[in-house]
């Protein structure tokens, strides 16, 4: 029974936190590249076997020398290819500090939100909404007061999604064996009114009778408790 | 003799929790039970089934399982942890994970050594019990499905476990699981769906019976693994089991909330071969049975209709006497309800939230019996939930209802409140004394400005109030040497002695002035349910668990006269089998002499200066003394004026415009609200 609109929001900021870049397109690339060579060593080899098969009728001796690479040449594609490396290397290296930039001032952004969050909830609807969302307030409350400097730290609240999922696992399994589908149970009505039609002074009906059976006067807890 | 407004008080929906389990410590008479809500409750049969501890539960705490080994209390639920509780300071003394996934169900060897927890992971864990603590040793054999119940073999050396669909017995040394019992699944529409064995128990003979969920109770040969014989108790689930001490009977709990019990006889009398037979089957409970004990004279159940059943097994006990009666308890032996006197304001305390509500005012009188018309209706003023996810041990108002504090395991609170006709507003003490942790009882003196918390080893601090702050003035300590809680504490009107009363039977009084012990009432046997120090005289008067009443005059530090009296002659057989509690007594400043108390059936007021009742007259005389004519209804009257108009009760206090508050709790509207109950059909229905 969190408040659906703050929901909304805390899940929006959340999606947009998982959607910034990390930039998908530069691995994207990587990929390609990979996929790209790798085809295009496959055309070039088909193309080859081509041109072979059509070379082969042509000229082609078998005792031709391989072509000439002067040392010069070889040294300068080597270090072409080691300029071009440091290259992309420096260019991530930017691009990943710009990504870090971005993220920093995203999560500023965020912190900033939240504080007007705290601020426009009063106190009462903090006691209603329980425990957990005003401990999670609070905790981020207080890395704010240090100041909105570069470092924060993040902690969750009580790492018990495992066995919380486990434990409700457990409750919906004793609850459908004892009141799911096929347990034939009736109602505490019909078992009070059967005691009232069958003793020796008979009476009605309990919800003939009370009409405000069921009906509960406390407003903010929920009636019904299962085990 | 006395008219009263009565304020009939039907507003406070106070709703018990449902028994999980139980645990009978046959050493000490004492019985643990878990609530679904978390909360530990321990009874002392041997003291009139007084609920003499409460342990408050905690959001997210399901308990499964409790287990006693020796004196200690362990219990184990859906969380995954194993506790231990401390049972002199009413908190749990630690948890540690099993990291298994939930915990279905722990069970301690005979010699107190191991415990064995099944888990949901298809593991039993073995814990070695240590002086201060318990320490995992290994896991037996992992098996493909759940583990839902355990019985140990009395040797210890073996163990059977109930899953799904199959009953396993371990070998404890090793491990290894050395049979498999393979249990029928239901005809019909539940051939489909797993059985689940709901519970076991492993004999020395070396017979396994065990309950399921298709409402069989099957008895199976341990030592080859197969089938004895097979009983179909209930179209529903066979819930729980529990042996006898001797083995030669076992009751079953179902969920039609119907005990069958199984006894090991001979078909003929004066045979030798003797079988599993059914013989008697009680229907206590309207819902479902999912706790057992079998004492050597009683079956005590519990279930979802929350109510704690004991029934004396009518060969073992003499007939017709109070041992040998039904008793049902459906009632919390202590106060849920503060009221704020001076100020006509009730506190009503739940287990995650408090609530403050306003009673209502009707300026028109009338006559004896008559309801009179409500010109302003009780409305609530506040509600107020606990901060974190530990349930309300205590909490307390103060007469002139300007201070409000409750106090959990963690951390107690106190609130200041200013109530107008127009405005209500509530404002938190910041900085409490740190003397002020693991609290079990608050009160505050009758000139509010005193709170009395009691805390660890029977000790009581004292705390001063004034507009701003609370400073700690002093902590009060007797010299019993006794570490048993506290759950009684009564300052007198005058502000000069506080009363305490703690589970070791003991009544201690301080002086307030002194700031020190005055005197210790003479060592009574039965354990105080409730004591109060009357304004004019002095005296203080206490009721106990076994419905005796005594009255200490505090400046002679001796009995009364008329306590005296009232020992010589003995109370009256129909007061005495009473099987609830008196809770409270308060006084009527308008007439000293009388002595007003309640338990959950009754409130009555004892005029002193009446004679007692003998032994033979009519106890409950009020409609007789209504009938006759006044010169003679003197001649008749006696001291215990009782009156049954109202239950039942949690709740009785006289407010400072000399009328009554009474709250009420019918059982009825409880039960409106439990789970659902089994379907039964009944012929012509």
């Amino acid at each position: 029974w969190f408040p659906t609109c703050l929901l909304s929001n805390i899940t929006l900021l959340r999606e947009d936190m998982m959607s910034l870049p990390w930039d998908p397109t530069e691995r994207d690339n990587m990929a390609n590249k990979q996929r790209g060579e790798g085809t295009s060593v496959e055309k070039k080899a088909e193309n080859k076997k081509g041109a072979d098969d059509f070379n082969l009728a042509l000229d082609s001796s078998d005792d031709e020398a391989p072509e000439e690479v002067t040392f010069e040449d070889s040294k300068a594609r080597a270090v072409e290819s080691l300029k071009l490396a440091l290259d992309t290397a420096r260019r991530e290296k930017e691009l990943l500090k710009e990504k870090r930039r971005k993220r920093q001032e995203f999560f500023q952004e965020q912190k900033v939100c939240l504080t007007f969050f705290s601020c426009i909830i009063n106190i009462s609807f903090l006691y209603k909404l329980g425990v957990h969302f005003y401990a999670v307030t609070a905790m981020w409350s207080t890395n704010l007061n240090s100041g909105l400097k570069g470092s924060y730290t993040v902690s969750t609240v009580t790492d018990r999604g495992q066995s919380d999922y486990q434990r409700q696992a457990a409750e919906d399994f004793i609850q459908s064996r004892l009141y799911g589908p096929g347990s034939c149970r009736s109602s505490n009505n019909e078992m009070l009114s059967l005691q009232n039609k069958t003793r020796a002074d008979k009476s009605a009906a309990v919800q003939f009778v009370k009409k405000d059976w069921g009906a509960f006067k406390n407003t903010i807890n929920e009636p019904q408790t299962m085990l | 003799m006395g008219e009263f407004k009565v304020h009939r008080v039907r507003f406070f929906d106070y709703m018990p929790s449902a028994i999980r389990s139980m645990a009978f410590n046959s050493h000490t008479e004492r019985l643990a039970v878990a609530r679904a809500d978390g909360a530990v409750e321990i009874f002392n049969f041997a003291d009139n089934y007084f609920q003499e501890k409460v342990i408050a539960g905690r959001d997210g705490r399901s308990i499964e399982a409790l287990c006693w080994v020796g004196c200690r209390l362990f219990s184990a639920g859906l969380d995954g942890e194993i506790t231990e509780y401390d049972l002199e300071n009413l908190r749990p003394r630690y948890s540690i994970e099993a990291y298994g996934g939930p915990i279905w169900t722990i069970s301690g060897n005979s010699e107190g050594t191991l415990l064995a927890a099944g888990c949901e992971d298809g593991t039993v864990k073995m814990f070695e019990v240590l002086e201060d603590r318990i320490q995992f040793q290994r896991n037996l054999s992992r098996q493909k499905g759940r583990i839902i119940s355990l019985s140990w073999h009395p040797s210890g050396a073996q163990i059977a476990a109930g899953m799904m669909d199959m009953i396993r017995i371990f070998d404890s040394e090793t491990g290894h699981a050395t049979h498999r019992l393979l249990v029928d699944r239901g005809v019909g529409a539940s051939k489909s769906r797993e059985v689940v064995v709901w519970s076991v128990a492993f004999l020395n003979d070396h017979t396994i019976i065990s309950g399921d969920s298709a409402g069989k109770v099957q008895i199976w040969d341990g030592l080859t693994g197969t089938l004895i014989r097979t009983h179909l108790v209930t179209k529903w689930d066979v819930l729980v089991l529990a042996v006898s001490q001797d083995e030669s009977s076992v009751i079953a709990g179902t969920s039609e909330g119907t005990i069958v019990q199984f006894q090991f006889i001979s078909s003929t009398v004066g045979q030798q071969d003797k079988l599993w037979v059914r013989t008697r089957t009680f229907k206590n409970h309207s819902h479902d049975v999912r706790a057992l004990v079998h004492t050597d004279s009683a079956v005590i159940s519990g279930g979802m209709d929350t109510q704690l059943v004991v029934r004396p097994l009518l060969d073992k006990v003499e007939k017709n006497t109070q041992e040998s009666a039904l008793r049902k308890i459906a009632f919390p032996h202590r106060n849920l309800v503060s009221c704020a006197k001076k100020a006509g304001l009730l506190l009503f305390q739940f287990p995650d939230h408090l609530e403050l509500w306003r009673l209502g005012e009707s300026d028109r009188n009338g006559t004896p019996g008559e309801s009179l018309p409500v010109n302003r209706k009780p409305e609530k003023l506040i509600q107020l939930k606990t901060k974190g996810e530990d349930h309300i041990c205590c909490s307390a108002l103060s007469p002139c209802g300007s201070w409000l504090s409750y106090a959990t395991v963690a951390a107690v609170r106190l609130y200041r409140l200013q109530i107008s006709s127009n405005n209500i507003s509530i404002q938190k003490v910041s900085k409490l004394p740190r003397e002020l942790k693991s609290v079990h009882q608050l009160c505050f003196s009758s000139d509010s400005c005193r709170l009395f918390a009691s805390s660890s080893f029977s000790s009581v601090v004292v705390v001063a109030l004034n507009q701003t702050d609370c400073k700690y003035l002093h902590t009060l300590k007797h010299k019993s040497g006794s570490r048993q809680p506290i759950h009684i504490l009564s300052p007198s009107e005058d502000g000069q002695w506080l009363a305490t009363a703690n589970t070791d039977c003991e009544i201690h009084v301080f002086n307030l002035r002194k700031m020190k012990l005055h005197c210790s009432v003479p060592a009574y046997s039965s354990c105080p349910t409730a004591v109060s120090i009357h304004p004019t005289t002095g005296n203080l008067v206490s009721v106990h668990a076994d419905q005796q009443i005594f009255e200490f005059s505090l400046k002679q530090k001796e009995y009364s006269e008329w306590s005296r009296q009232l020992q010589r002659q003995g109370l009256h057989p129909l007061w005495l089998q009473r099987d609830t509690p008196v809770t409270s007594i308060s006084f009527n400043p308008n007439n000293p002499a009388h002595i007003m108390l309640h338990d959950v059936f009754m409130f009555c007021i004892i005029d002193q200066s009446l004679p007692l009742p003998e032994a033979k007259t009519k106890f409950y005389n009020q409609m007789i003394l209504r009938s006759l004519p006044q010169p003679q209804r003197l001649r008749e009257s006696h001291a215990f004026k009782t009156c049954k108009n109202f239950q039942h009760l949690l709740s009785v206090n006289l407010l400072e415009d000399l009328s009554l508050v009474v709250v009420e709790r019918p059982l009825v509207d409880i039960v409106a609200q439990l789970p659902a109950p089994v379907r039964q059909k009944k012929f012509a229905t």
